[in-house]
């Protein structure tokens, strides 16, 4: 992917694959500025991010509630969030095309953020309740007895603790909704276009820019490689973060 | 320098009640010990205190104060866990500053508190450190400093020695004894299961049984006075031999009872209460049996099954006809005795324990002679 995306298109197209070629930045530069994936880089970005710190924001409140109190009907709720996941996307296309066309949604970032939060906030509550559960309910006990709330105790006893569910819950947030192309291209025209769906649409037409398509899909695959690794770091601090005993 | 005052105090899960009415005062700077088998409710009573369960009937009063529906923070109460319960990601210093940097204490304040804290429990080196980077021992001392920093009314120790090995555990009780001792006026609750534990710490035990208090008393009068049975049993180490056996004859002041598997023996006992024929259980001690001299009514006769000599006693474990469970002496230094061999044994007669056939204890003579 990389190496065609350093080369011409007549390179590109020279079988057997030519290894030995002179490379050029040209399919990066007119990818960039000419057809606006820079553009749509940022939708991503913008998109991949809210989205991630929208689910982590309400997740994992919901999650501790889910881990620490006993309410009725705790069991059905905390299915309920992963039903959400059981429904095909594909299904969910054209109602929700209707539905934003109706509202005159369309073609706007927060159509896609609240769209791919029902897919994240179940991923985000689900793991990190596991985590929440995993710690002793000893320390929260402790915490109450020194007077913290229960807010404390969330903010400053669990979540440091819960970091590594936190950071694999994110990396997942953050990767589906930057790889998600189905919803992207569906309800998107130009302002909200995310990256995917831009490679996508250099298919469109009668030749295929092979050196554009990886041109712009090296680039999609950066930001996913640089999170994850300022993710992973987080889950290896946390992992060696030691037991009660 | 607080006192408490538990009155009926009932505590249910759902339909299954736990604790049912349990009474009990502690004085102002005692410590008591609660004792129990496991599921007695010892634990569950401890964690009412504490405010952690919230009591189902009865009133619980600190210093007075009605407290039962006031949260754990507000009671005055500290509270040490069995499992330490450090927050992993904060160092012993945050650790301990962590409850009074909620109270919103000045810097200086808390310092000073910690600072102190730590040269009780000689913890100042580790004060930097992460509990991960601690020893067992050092973690129960980082638990207790962090209670101390509270300056809590009362002190409540959940089995604080249970996940030390044993070593540690004998010097750690020795340092909550010493820390008793710097803090007289505080409270301190104590739960364990370790009758040694109780027997050396506390100034009262409480003996706890399925969710009633079985006793309440100091460690000597538990040893020397069980009320029934269960403490008979459960207070001293090995535990009391029991003998079933009937009245032979009452007289005041006086019990002759035969014992079922053969033996004889008179009891002194305060008043009458039992006639001829009764059943009666006989409780004697294994460090009270001796082996019988000439001319003297063994109370046992037996074939020995297991000797087991620890150098400054030896330990005799005796098969006794008609009895299940071997009947079990303490003699004091070495015995060359070997298996199979028969024996008899005796006991002082103010040493015996007399139990009717509930199990309550006969009040002996000794007893009502001290009381006078």
């Amino acid at each position: 992917m990389v190496t065609t995306s350093l080369k011409t298109q007549v390179v590109a197209l020279e079988a057997p694959p030519v290894w030995l070629f002179e490379p050029t930045l040209d399919n990066y530069r007119e990818a960039l500025f000419e057809d606006g994936v820079l553009q749509t880089l940022i939708n991503s970005l913008i998109i991949a991010i809210s989205t991630t710190a929208l689910a982590l924001v309400l997740g994992i409140p919901a999650a501790f509630a889910l881990a620490r109190f006993e309410f009725r009907g705790k069991k059905d709720l905390w299915f309920w969030f992963i039903t959400n996941r059981m429904i095909s996307p594909i299904v969910l296309a054209l109602p929700f095309f209707l539905i934003a066309r109706n509202l005159n949604l369309l073609d706007r970032h927060i159509t896609l953020i609240l769209i791919y939060l029902t897919f994240n906030l179940p991923i985000v509550i689900w793991i990190v309740t596991d985590q929440f559960r995993g710690i002793p309910i000893e320390l929260d006990e402790a915490a109450r007895m020194e007077g913290a709330s229960q807010f404390t105790i969330m903010s400053k006893i669990c979540l440091p603790l819960a970091m590594p569910g936190v950071a694999v819950s994110a990396i997942f947030s953050f990767i589906f909704s930057w790889n998600e192309l189905m919803f992207g291209l569906v309800l998107t025209r130009t302002d909200a276009k995310t990256a995917p769906a831009m490679a996508v649409s250099f298919m469109e037409g009668y030749n295929l820019p092979y050196g554009k398509i990886m041109a712009t899909s090296t680039l999609i695959v950066i930001p996913v490689l640089i999170f994850a690794l300022i993710a992973s770091k987080q889950l290896v601090r946390g992992l060696t973060m030691g037991a009660v005993k | 320098m607080a006192d408490l005052k538990l009155t009926k105090i009932v505590k249910s899960y759902g339909d299954v009640e736990v604790l049912h009415g349990i009474d009990l005062e502690i004085e102002s700077g005692e410590f008591v010990v609660f004792v129990g088998p496991s599921g007695c409710g010892k634990s569950t009573l401890l964690r009412t205190i504490a405010g952690l369960e919230r009591i189902t009937a009865g009133t619980m009063e600190i210093d007075g104060r009605v407290v039962n529906n006031i949260p754990p923070s507000e009671r005055g109460i500290a509270m040490v866990f069995q499992t330490y319960a450090l927050y992993p990601h904060m160092t012993v210093y945050d650790n301990m500053a962590f409850g009074m940097r909620l109270a919103k204490k000045s810097k200086q304040e808390i310092e000073d508190r910690v600072r102190n804290a730590a040269d009780i429990l000689q913890l100042g080196p580790y004060l930097d450190r992460l509990p991960k980077a601690l020893s067992g021992g050092q973690r129960q001392r980082v638990a207790i400093g962090r209670a101390i920093c509270r300056d809590p009314k009362v002190f409540l120790f959940d089995e604080p020695l249970s996940n030390l090995d044993a070593a540690l555990r004998v010097a750690t009780r020795i340092e909550i004894a010493k820390l008793n001792e710097t803090m007289p006026d505080t409270t301190m609750i104590y739960v364990t299961h370790d009758q040694v534990e109780a027997m050396t710490l506390a100034d009262r035990i409480v003996v706890l049984r399925g969710g009633y208090v079985e006793q309440v008393g100091a460690p000597m009068d538990l040893y020397h006075k069980p009320a029934n049975l269960f403490v008979a049993q459960f207070i001293g180490s090995p535990a009391m031999n029991i003998l079933d056996g009937s009245v032979a004859s009452a007289s005041s002041g006086k019990i002759a009872v035969d014992v079922e598997s053969g033996g004889k023996a008179t009891v002194p006992i305060a008043g009458a209460g039992a006639k001829a024929g009764d059943a009666v259980k006989l409780g004697v001690r294994p460090e009270d049996l001796r082996i019988a001299g000439k001319g003297e009514t063994p109370i046992v006769n037996g074939t020995i099954d297991i000797v087991e000599a620890l150098g400054e006693v030896t330990l005799l474990y005796v098969q006794v006809e008609g009895h299940e469970e071997a009947v079990l002496a303490k003699l004091p230094g070495y015995h060359q005795v070997e298996r199979g061999t028969a024996i008899s044994l005796t006991a002082d007669a103010e040493q015996l324990h007399l139990f009717d056939s509930d199990g309550q204890s006969m009040a002996r003579k000794a007893e009502a002679k001290e009381a006078a």
